[in-house]
């Protein structure tokens, strides 16, 4: 049996001291990537550089362009808005633009499509790349006509000669492809003007209320998502997967499902702790799982009590052991001095579940020279690093095709079923097909992890903070996925920058002392929408209320007096949804408003007010008005960051409402959207958004920042609204009502 | 042993009697616009009609379905008054609804029925019928205004006529 408390009898910080790695008080925060060269199959962690965006706009011979988007869309609309900046670079409309989802031979690999970076960091290598391709064909017309290319302007589609006729990009693709990264191509041509950058003001198509050439598809039943595909040959496989985390399979007896009509294979490998059926037909499947007995031998003795004693901050800081250092500065013991306020508070959010509405699925061929698969994931290329391995073939081997997401919020980085269905395939050497059910994906995905943090700050006689001493424990989020067999050395090494995303307060304290530690436990854990951000928003957002609150100051006022200098655009939005939500109203009885803001990943902010009601009866709290402002730099596509902002404020409100998965006998207790609950239709907010941004600034990331502060504020709401802290999510309505 | 589906005469094999309406629309009949979400009546993913009212295909067996006329998504613009989309889901594209769109087709089955059975719904009635629709991705506030689009545009086609 595996305990669960033998990971924290000993902590890393403890070991390395003892073993003489630590002089200091604790590790630095240091990025993860010196370590990726020693680790097996992993995420695409590379940025994208310049030059890997020449391969992936095209021009047709048709004069229409071609566009491998290196992004991959799950919703979130990323390859609406950078067709955008394609169209802007290549004066075409969007009806010219064909924008694809790139298989994993069509284009080199491209960093796992996360964190909110799909404008932020493809925006200028897309731009450059379209850029690159429109003067490479100047360079063309130019030849064809004689002429300098500076002579040649821009015109819709392609160009117009100095006579005024007009020369479309169709009429000058060479029947020899055109290789736009050619040494000899000339520095002019390698530092293309980039409209994208300098027409502010003047977009042509950035800037504008382009729709997803999806819609009409989505709305008519005919896209394609992975649980939709079909071959012609295709077999259909179920696997029995773990009963319990780190469960060990003893033994399978599958010949009874073997006999069964219909079946194909059972497929038992005890080293790869993996049963499952291959049948030719999926109506046979659940009766054929049914006929299999599988032993394992299961971990049970992991259980919500046992992990909150692993992730107990309270019980780190009584013995000092904290990993890592965000902040340190000043003396927070001289500083608590100055506090004639003081706030100590600890505040715990639960482990939280994607909950995409597809649950996951992956056709697999494997056969003699190639192994293809279509599935939908983040990371395609990972899927395909992954099955090679598995299969025991070349990388280059293996083809991925991927499909539009139902859904991800970074609970799609790794495609289990892709995993599965390539097992299935190369034992029945047929392409077989795996879908997870609702159960599966409940039990069987990675998690957000528990967070626990504890405050301790004041406010001193003048309104400032005296001192904020801030402490976290959690779990690695970034390296959640990577092997058990390399963990305990990825996290003597490592802090895990996903875990401490936002954990920084954006205020201006002299005496701060921030610190955390990220504990693996055996519940798998990874990204959850904005990583650290929502949970560690949620504790110091809610102690600024309560600053706010002890010192008797408004809110509002609190936060714009004590950001720091450097904090402007929070400012910025901080005031525009005051006037936006019309801040200082009195609310009546038995409702409340709370205000929140985040800067998300050091770049985006956002500010949130939330009106609730309280059900006097059963406490039952429900967010009826949302008002955000958010200042994300340049947009690309205005309907498409206010769909995000509304997605993460309905995610938010389910993260702080009702979301929560617990741990029981060594598995999730959670099966279906009974258990897990997320928010729903009938409990939406009314949301208003504003868009602010100085001129001038570069995009950054839309997809995720607006969750970090609506757990907040609907806590700073419910206090409003009744005098009780929430400091726990989700917030329940037995204890609201005093 | 058939059942009507979009127009087309489909005939039940006996040994498919049994299961789901989603599974036998989905992987016999080949029609992939109806969504599982979680086969527990709980999602609205799986929303079909059966004479004209929304009904959860994954709560219903096929059997169940003989004899009666059922619509998918695919089939949504057949009983559509004029050729083309139906009008709601023209609404949904106007409104841009669609996130990553796998719970749209059941959005848009249950709107439709809603709309047939109450022309002009009020906002409580919108949510309320709504709310056995989950869509992870929040896009209820648009879903909400492209059911009262629809609806608004309904009204002006019949004031028109
Ligand atoms: S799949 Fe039928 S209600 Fe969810
Ligand atoms: S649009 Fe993604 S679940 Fe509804």
């Amino acid at each position: 049996m595996m305990s669960a408390d033998s990971h924290n009898r000993i902590s890393r910080r403890r070991f390395l001291i003892r073993s003489g790695w630590l002089a200091v008080g604790a590790t630095v925060v240091a990025s993860c990537s010196s370590f990726r060269s020693l680790l097996p199959a992993l995420p695409t962690f590379d940025d994208p550089e310049l030059e890997d965006s020449l391969t992936w706009v095209q021009v047709l011979p048709t004069g229409g362009i071609r566009f491998f988007c290196p992004r991959m869309e799950m919703g979130q609309g990323a390859s609406l808005g950078l067709s955008q900046v394609v169209a802007e670079e290549l004066n075409v409309d969007q009806s010219e633009i064909e924008c694809v989802l790139p298989n994993t031979q069509q284009t080199p690999p491209f960093k796992m499509t996360v964190s909110s970076e799909s404008i932020a960091d493809f925006f200028d290598p897309v731009s450059y790349g379209a850029a690159r391709l429109r003067e490479a064909l100047r360079t063309v017309a130019a030849k064809k006509a004689g002429i300098r290319p500076g002579q040649i302007r821009d015109g819709r589609g392609g160009f117009v000669l100095p006579d005024g006729s007009a020369l479309r990009y169709g009429a000058l693709v060479p029947s020899e492809p055109l290789v736009i990264s050619d040494p000899a191509v000339s520095e002019a041509e390698k530092n293309p003007p980039r409209y994208a950058l300098q027409r502010q003001g003047a977009y042509k198509a950035i800037g504008h209320k382009w729709k997803h050439t999806e819609l009409e598809k989505i709305v008519t039943g005919q896209t394609v998502f992975s649980q939709d595909v079909a071959l012609p040959a295709m077999l259909h496989g179920q696997v029995i997967r773990p009963p319990s985390f780190g469960a060990i399979l003893l033994d399978a007896d599958g010949r009874v499902a073997q006999a069964m009509s219909g079946v194909v294979a059972v497929v038992v490998d005890k080293k790869s702790n993996f049963v499952g059926v291959v049948a030719d037909n999926p109506f046979v499947l659940p009766g054929a799982i049914e006929a299999i007995s599988a032993k394992w031998h299961v971990a049970d003795d992991i259980d919500q009590n046992s992990l909150d004693e692993i992730l107990d901050v309270e019980d780190l800081r009584a013995r000092d052991d904290f990993e890592h250092k965000l902040a340190s500065s000043g003396d927070i013991d001289i500083g608590r001095q100055r506090a004639r306020h003081r706030v100590s508070a600890r505040y715990d959010t639960p482990f939280l579940a994607h909950a995409a509405m597809e649950p996951r699925a992956a056709v697999a061929s494997v056969g003699g020279n190639r192994v293809e698969i279509w599935c939908g994931s983040q990371d395609p290329f990972f899927v395909q690093r992954r099955v090679a391995e598995i299969v025991g073939r070349a990388e280059d081997e293996v083809v991925v095709y991927s499909h539009r997401m139902g859904g991800a919020f970074g609970g799609r980085i790794r495609c289990q079923a892709s995993e599965e269905a390539a097992i299935l395939s190369a034992a029945v050497d047929r392409p077989v097909r795996v879908s997870w059910d609702r159960e599966a994906e409940f039990q069987n995905n990675y998690f957000q992890p528990v967070y626990s943090h504890f405050i301790d700050a004041g406010v001193t006689p003048t309104g400032a903070i005296s001192h904020w001493d801030h402490d976290f424990v959690s779990s690695p989020i970034l390296t959640g996925s990577v092997p058990k067999s390399i963990s305990w050395a990825v996290d003597m090494f490592t802090a895990d920058e996903g875990t401490a995303r936002g954990g920084m307060p954006p205020y201006r304290v002299a005496d701060r002392r921030v610190r955390y530690s990220d504990v693996r436990t055996e519940v798998p854990v990874g990204a959850w929408r904005g990583l650290g951000a929502a949970p560690n928003s949620f504790a110091i957002e809610s102690v600024m209320d309560e600053l706010a609150a002890s010192a008797g100051i408004d809110p509002l006022e609190f936060r714009l007096q004590n950001l720091s200098p450097t904090q402007e655009r929070l400012a910025g939005v901080l005031r525009r949804v005051a006037k936006l939500s019309g801040w200082g109203r009195v609310m009546p009885q038995g409702a409340g408003r709370g205000l929140a803001c985040a800067v998300y990943k050091g770049e985006t902010a956002v500010a949130i007010v939330v009106e609730i009601e309280v059900d006097r009866a059963t406490g039952e709290v429900r967010a009826t008005k949302v008002w955000c402002a958010q200042d994300c730099g340049l947009v690309v596509n205005p309907n498409q960051v206010e769909a995000q902002i509304a997605g993460n404020i309905v995610w938010g409100c389910g993260m702080a409402l009702k979301e929560q998965i617990t741990i029981a006998a060594g598995s999730v207790e959670e099966r279906n959207f009974d258990g897990y609950e997320i928010l729903r239709h009938h409990e939406t907010p009314e949301i208003n958004v504003a868009l602010v941004a100085p001129p001038d600034t570069p995009p950054v990331g839309a997809g995720e920042a607006a969750i970090a502060p609506v757990a907040a504020a609907i806590a700073n709401a419910v206090f409003d609204a009744t005098g009780h802290r929430a400091r726990r999510l989700p917030i329940c309505g037995a204890r609201v009502i005093p | 042993m058939d059942i009507n589906i979009n127009g087309r005469i489909v005939t039940v094999p006996e040994k498919f009697r049994d299961v789901t309406l989603l599974e036998f629309i989905r992987s016999s009949v080949g029609l992939k616009g109806t969504k599982y979400g979680c086969g527990a009546g709980l999602c609205g993913a799986c929303t079909v009609h059966i004479d004209g009212a929304a009904v959860r295909s994954c709560q219903t067996v096929a059997a169940d379905a003989v004899g009666r006329r059922v619509t998918t998504i695919e089939g949504l613009s057949k009983v559509a008054p004029e050729a083309g989309l139906h009008p709601v889901q023209t609404a949904w594209i106007e409104e841009a609804v669609p996130q990553c769109g796998y719970c749209q087709p059941g959005q848009i089955m249950t709107a439709v029925a809603l709309l047939a059975h109450d022309p002009n719904p009020s906002d409580d009635t919108i949510r309320n019928e709504m709310s056995g629709n989950l869509c992870r991705c929040g896009t209820y506030p648009r879903i909400h205004r492209a059911i009262v689009r629809a609806a608004r545009e309904r009204g002006n086609h019949d004031v028109r006529r």
